[in-house]
């Protein structure tokens, strides 16, 4: 019995059924017309607009054209957008790849597709960067850097190295955008499981493939321990979070794009080991909330965690417990029994199809 | 009497101009002075807090003085209202806006262009040694420019006085 917390896109037909996404567009410039839009939207009213979009704003021109021709009725549902030169820009809706034709039409044979100039990269990298690489080294060094609105964008090209290290990257040839969700409410049918009672919660792993929307449910799960839990009797508490990739927060020039709630401190884009023993020792948190672990040095902080007393949520890549087996690092993870609840997640049903919910002790099924 | 008052009037009228060429002389000097003031904010934007070009220039516009604000604050408009501009055509934009209030020689321009080729395109390390570069080519200028200072103003000034006296002269 598989739970779907998320509308499933890949299902719906593409027919201007924007209606049916329950997500929330982040707040764009601050006020929330995004929000509002999509709002107005689902009641059959104004159409989403291009504007009110944060990511259509660091598109090149050339490319928001095509947007704004072809895509026009999908838009709260784009997730992805590439762009790889000398090759069609793809736009991804779930598990559908739609291109945009020369005549500018909206297709799924990908061949038909408009392609990729270098002009167009070098524009987008432009807007990117506003005109100022020295801004955002560490950015390119890591490939990704993230926009207004806390989606993000990756990069590649060909590395330039010094001293045995990637310095940065030139000759880009490809950019990923991938447009964040913020989808309030999705941790609803998770956050029973993770209430050992109305004060104290279980260390929790959430094990999923890519895009199955771990980092989206990780946000709500964040901002409803964060502001409390009514229905659960649960008053909030102080979460602090290590954002190493600025997916979660979506942290731009020090604000979060997305809601955390409202106890939430957020130690972004800073290696998850020292960033969790930071907060430990800074901002006294009673849950620690980051992603993807599974480096040695992880471990050890996890343990400082769990002699703070500190409840641990975290994500790990991988399809179910078993695969979790094969890697050292997990492995000795599983073997403390350090995670009570352990959450599986698929796109069997949908982008967040929840699996199962497994005892992290006795490895049986709770839900 | 009305001869006086028109001899008067033409010593005056030819001091004044005199004295307007010969201030550009002294503007010039200080617009040197300024703009490695500006660079060395900008530095600091780049270096220290990494600011984007848009807002960096922005900044260090409004802390600089009249003619060195038109360059600056036109670059930093320029950017943040033309996406696809680069950053060097901006800065170009400027060079233009400076140019119409102070004038500026070929070899002036010049340096502040190669200037504008580089800006914003690099990591920090080049970014700053290009500031550096530049910053070291504007004090030459700047000297030149306090030299010419020295030469020409008070020359400008007695040549349109004499050039007034003369015309009365002539017309008494």
């Amino acid at each position: 019995m598989a739970k779907v917390f998320f509308s499933n896109s890949s299902n719906s037909n593409y027919s201007n059924n924007n209606e049916q996404k329950s997500e929330e567009c982040h707040k764009d410039t601050g006020d929330s017309t995004g929000h509002n839009r999509a709002k107005n939207n689902g009641e059959g009213q104004a159409p989403l607009t291009v504007t009110s979009l944060s990511w259509f704003q660091v598109l090149a021109p050339s490319i928001q054209q095509l947007v704004v021709d072809g895509l026009q009725p999908y838009l709260s549902e784009i997730e992805e957008i590439r762009l790889r030169i000398k090759r069609p820009l793809l736009f991804r809706l779930g598990d559908l790849e739609l291109t945009v034709s020369k005549d500018r039409k909206i297709t799924r044979r990908l061949e038909e597709g408009q392609l990729v100039s270098r002009e167009d990269l070098d524009q987008t990298l432009q807007i990117l960067s506003q005109h100022s690489l020295y801004a955002w080294e560490d950015e390119f060094k890591n490939g990704y850097l993230t926009i207004p609105g806390g989606h993000r964008v990756g990069i590649v090209g060909r590395a330039v190295i010094a001293k045995g290290m990637v310095k940065t990257l030139k000759e880009i040839s490809g950019i990923n955008y991938r447009i964040g969700r913020q989808i309030l409410g999705c941790a609803d049918k998770v956050l029973p499981f993770l209430l050992k009672n109305n004060r104290q919660l279980y260390h929790t792993l959430l094990v999923s493939p890519p895009q199955c929307g771990k980092t989206t449910l990780l946000r709500d799960i964040a901002r409803q321990l964060s502001n409390g839990v009514e229905a659960f009797d649960f008053p909030g508490v102080n979460v602090g979070l290590v954002d190493e990739r600025s997916e979660i927060a979506g942290m731009y020039q020090g604000e979060p794009q997305f809601q955390i709630g409202m106890r939430t401190d957020v130690l972004d884009a800073c290696p998850k080991a020292q960033g969790m023993m930071m907060l430990i020792r800074s901002m006294s948190p009673q849950v620690l909330i980051t992603d993807e672990i599974g480096k040695h040095e992880d471990l050890e902080a996890m343990y400082q965690a769990l002699q703070a007393g500190v409840t641990v949520i975290t994500t790990v890549h991988g399809d179910n417990v078993d695969e979790l087996k094969q890697r050292p690092n997990l492995q000795t993870l599983l073997q403390w029994h350090f995670f009570e609840r352990i959450i599986i997640l698929s796109r069997r049903q949908g982008v967040g199809t929840i699996e199962k919910i497994l005892d992290g002790r006795t490895m049986e099924r709770v839900n | 009497m009305c001869k006086l008052l028109g001899a008067i009037l033409i010593l005056l009228g030819c001091s004044y101009w005199g004295w307007k060429i010969s201030s550009l002389y002294r503007k010039r000097t200080e617009l040197f002075r300024f703009l490695q003031n500006g660079l060395t904010m900008l530095e600091a934007e780049i270096n220290y807090t990494a600011t984007p070009l848009p807002l960096a220039l922005e900044r260090v516009g409004r802390k600089s003085n009249r003619f060195c604000q038109a360059l600056f604050l036109q670059a930093a408009h320029i950017l943040q209202a033309q996406k696809t501009v680069s950053a060097g055509e901006a800065w170009q934009t400027g060079i233009a806006a400076l140019a119409a209030e102070v004038p500026l020689s070929k070899e002036e321009s010049e340096i502040l262009q190669l200037f504008g080729y580089s800006l914003g395109g690099s990591d920090k390390e080049e970014q700053l040694k290009n500031i550096a570069l530049t910053k070291k080519q504007l004090f030459i200028v700047q000297k030149k420019a306090e030299e010419e200072q020295g030469k020409k103003q008070k020359l400008c000034q007695y040549l349109s006085f004499c050039l007034g006296a003369v015309l009365v002269l002539l017309l008494i």
